[in-house]
């Protein structure tokens, strides 16, 4: 025993102990952090199957909708409604990675992580990686159900649907550090859902995820041509009904790509504080 | 000799604050605490709670700012050069710090992994400080079904993933069994003779006696004494004789006709005479044997650190020369 307590503290080699390079850092908390997401069953069945009464319940109760002003002709509503679907899980997803955070922030293995010598921003890129990983599960789970089960067809073929996954997936990325950056501010899991909660309903109902803009009042259409979700869902819905898409998928990137650059460096910033 | 007196000294010690100062508000939590720790050295630092020994450790371990004066870790400044303090510490707070899904076999391989060790270098290191620990029976099982104890022992394994050459320990003996406690003990002289600085916290006083090379008590953030085990015992208090006659009275009687004046136990019929030399235990022994009587059962006690710690911590002046 007292060889090896000797050996802890043998002369220290210059090549070790001096922390990780960056990128190992980051991958190895991703591995981490991926690991415990599908470690967690209970928790990922439930993330899995959300989406089935979203289809159920948007499917059934605004079937109707196809009729208003504005709807695209001759598309199903189940066609329109899946794009959306698209989006708002994975804006979800990115909701649930900084929820995670917040458990990881107040966690012990957190405090610790502190005392090394890391680039905390490698945490949140973690998390954020695993957001996208379980974002692309719940995707691939909504367009099977969608498929299966209530007659969803892709007008623009399997690489609309590869580009409409993509969209989606950047989407979720850039909220997802938005929702990280309150989290970093909040550190609270109560208060971070409650302000998301707030944000999500207008980010949602505001916008033509459900029905065609030109079919809400003047304000709420306003408001829903200013809503960056508007964007995302414009753009899959585009790649997934077939048709001039290039316009809605290059700014919904430009904008995903803006909105990390800012809420990135913010949560970045915030997220070695204790207070 | 942790109070330094020469620049050079704080300069090469592993673990060295100025004057530090932490204010929380109205309430001071440090109040200009200089401090010294070479390497090589256990350094036990003793305290009330609230005394303002995690505050301590928060600062050295680069998790709090302090709020003036100054800390070194390693030669490095705990807030212009945070960074490469942390790369020289290793750290086991009063509150394990780990996750709770994960094996310790896998916390050890992450955190090495973290350090910048590869892939096998990483899984050696783990192997190696889960046997130190005798964690081996529990490399596989997720650690919320762990016991208190050995999640214990992992956060002290952790804190030495990276080879520290500064360990800073909160506590780390609350809530360990015997066993356990021995064995962190015989780390901790490990890591030492291998030249690391521990500073480490402890309620705990047969531990400062057993690992300290010094101790230092912290009272209302203030350093009030610091020294070895033995220097401290010997300020508090003298050593005592401590005789058991047959009949206590006639001793007693025999003693006082002498001009020596011992205190009288009752309950376990034993009279006391402080000693702080040995002729004042020939005295006693010389005063009895006139009168005939047996001293009966004849000890000599040394001042506990129970005793010291007492005297310094709670701020009872029956210390003689306290700071």
């Amino acid at each position: 025993m007292t060889a090896v307590a000797e050996r802890a503290v043998e002369r220290r080699d210059p090549a070790r102990g001096d922390g990780a390079r960056i990128a190992t850092q980051t991958g190895v908390l991703t591995v981490h952090a991926v690991r415990t997401m599908l470690s967690e069953h209970r928790l990922l069945l439930i993330t899995l199957i959300e989406p089935l009464p979203m289809l159920l319940v948007f499917g059934q109760a605004l079937s109707g909708l196809a009729h208003v002003p504005g709807f695209p002709r001759g598309v199903p509503y189940i066609d329109y409604l899946v794009p959306a679907l698209m989006v708002t899980t994975a804006l979800q997803s990115g909701l649930q990675s900084a929820t995670r955070l917040t458990d990881n922030l107040a966690g012990g293995l957190m405090s610790r992580l502190r005392t090394m010598p890391l680039w905390l921003g490698s945490v949140l890129v973690a998390q954020s990686a695993t957001g996208l990983v379980r974002g692309l599960f719940r995707l691939v789970t909504l367009v099977g159900l969608a498929w299966l089960g209530f007659g969803f067809q892709c007008r623009g073929g399997l690489v609309g649907l590869l580009l409409a996954a993509a969209v989606s997936m950047a989407v979720a990325w850039a909220l997802g550090w938005v929702f990280m950056a309150l989290a970093c501010w909040f550190r609270h899991g109560d208060t971070l859902q409650a302000a998301a909660g707030l944000a999500m309903f207008p980010l949602m109902f505001a916008s033509n995820a459900f029905l065609p803009v030109a079919s809400l009042p003047p304000w709420l259409h306003a408001v829903a041509e200013v809503n960056p979700l508007t964007h995302g869902v414009t753009a899959v819905r585009a790649l997934t009904l077939g048709g001039s898409a290039l316009p809605a998928v290059a700014a919904t990137f430009a904008l995903a790509l803006l909105v990390t650059a800012v809420a990135a460096p913010l949560a970045v910033r915030r997220v070695r504080r204790t207070d | 000799m942790t109070v330094p007196e020469e620049d050079s000294a704080t300069e090469t010690a592993a673990i060295a604050t100025t004057r530090l100062v932490q204010r929380f508000g109205a309430v001071t939590a440090l109040d200009g605490v200089d401090l010294a720790v070479p390497h090589g050295t256990v350094l036990c630092l003793l305290g009330h709670n609230g005394a303002g020994k995690s505050t301590l450790v928060d600062i050295l371990t680069t998790l709090a700012r302090p709020t003036s004066g100054a800390a070194r870790v390693a030669g490095f400044d705990v807030v212009a050069e945070a960074h490469r303090v942390r790369r020289s510490i290793g750290v086991a707070g009063q509150f394990a710090a780990l996750d709770d899904q994960m094996t310790p076999r896998a916390t050890l391989v992450l955190l090495t992994r973290l350090h910048g060790f590869g892939r096998r270098a990483a899984h050696a290191r783990a192997d190696e400080l889960l046997e130190l620990f005798g964690l081996g029976e529990f490399t596989e099982r997720p650690l919320r079904a762990c016991s208190g104890g050995t999640r214990r022992r992992l956060d002290l394994a952790a804190a030495l993933t990276g080879r520290p050459e500064v360990v800073v320990l909160d506590e780390p003996t609350a809530g360990l069994d015997p066993v356990s406690r021995l064995t962190l003990w015989e780390v901790v002289r490990g890591l030492a003779r291998d030249g690391a600085a521990v500073l480490l916290t402890t309620q705990d006083l047969t531990e400062a006696d057993r690992l300290a090379d010094v101790v230092a008590v912290l009272r209302r953030g203030r350093l009030v004494a610091s020294g070895t085990p033995d220097e401290l015992k010997a300020r508090v208090g003298s050593r005592a004789v401590t005789v058991r006659p047959a009949d206590a009275v006639r001793a007693e009687q025999a003693l006082r006709a002498d001009g020596i004046r011992p205190s009288f136990d009752p309950a376990r019929g034993t009279l006391s005479v402080a000693a702080a030399s040995s002729r004042q235990v020939t005295a006693v022994l010389r005063a009895l044997d006139a009168a005939g009587i047996d001293p009966g059962e004849l000890s000599l006690s040394q001042p506990g650190l129970d005793e010291v710690y007492l005297a310094l911590a709670t701020g009872h002046d029956t210390v003689r020369g306290a700071a």
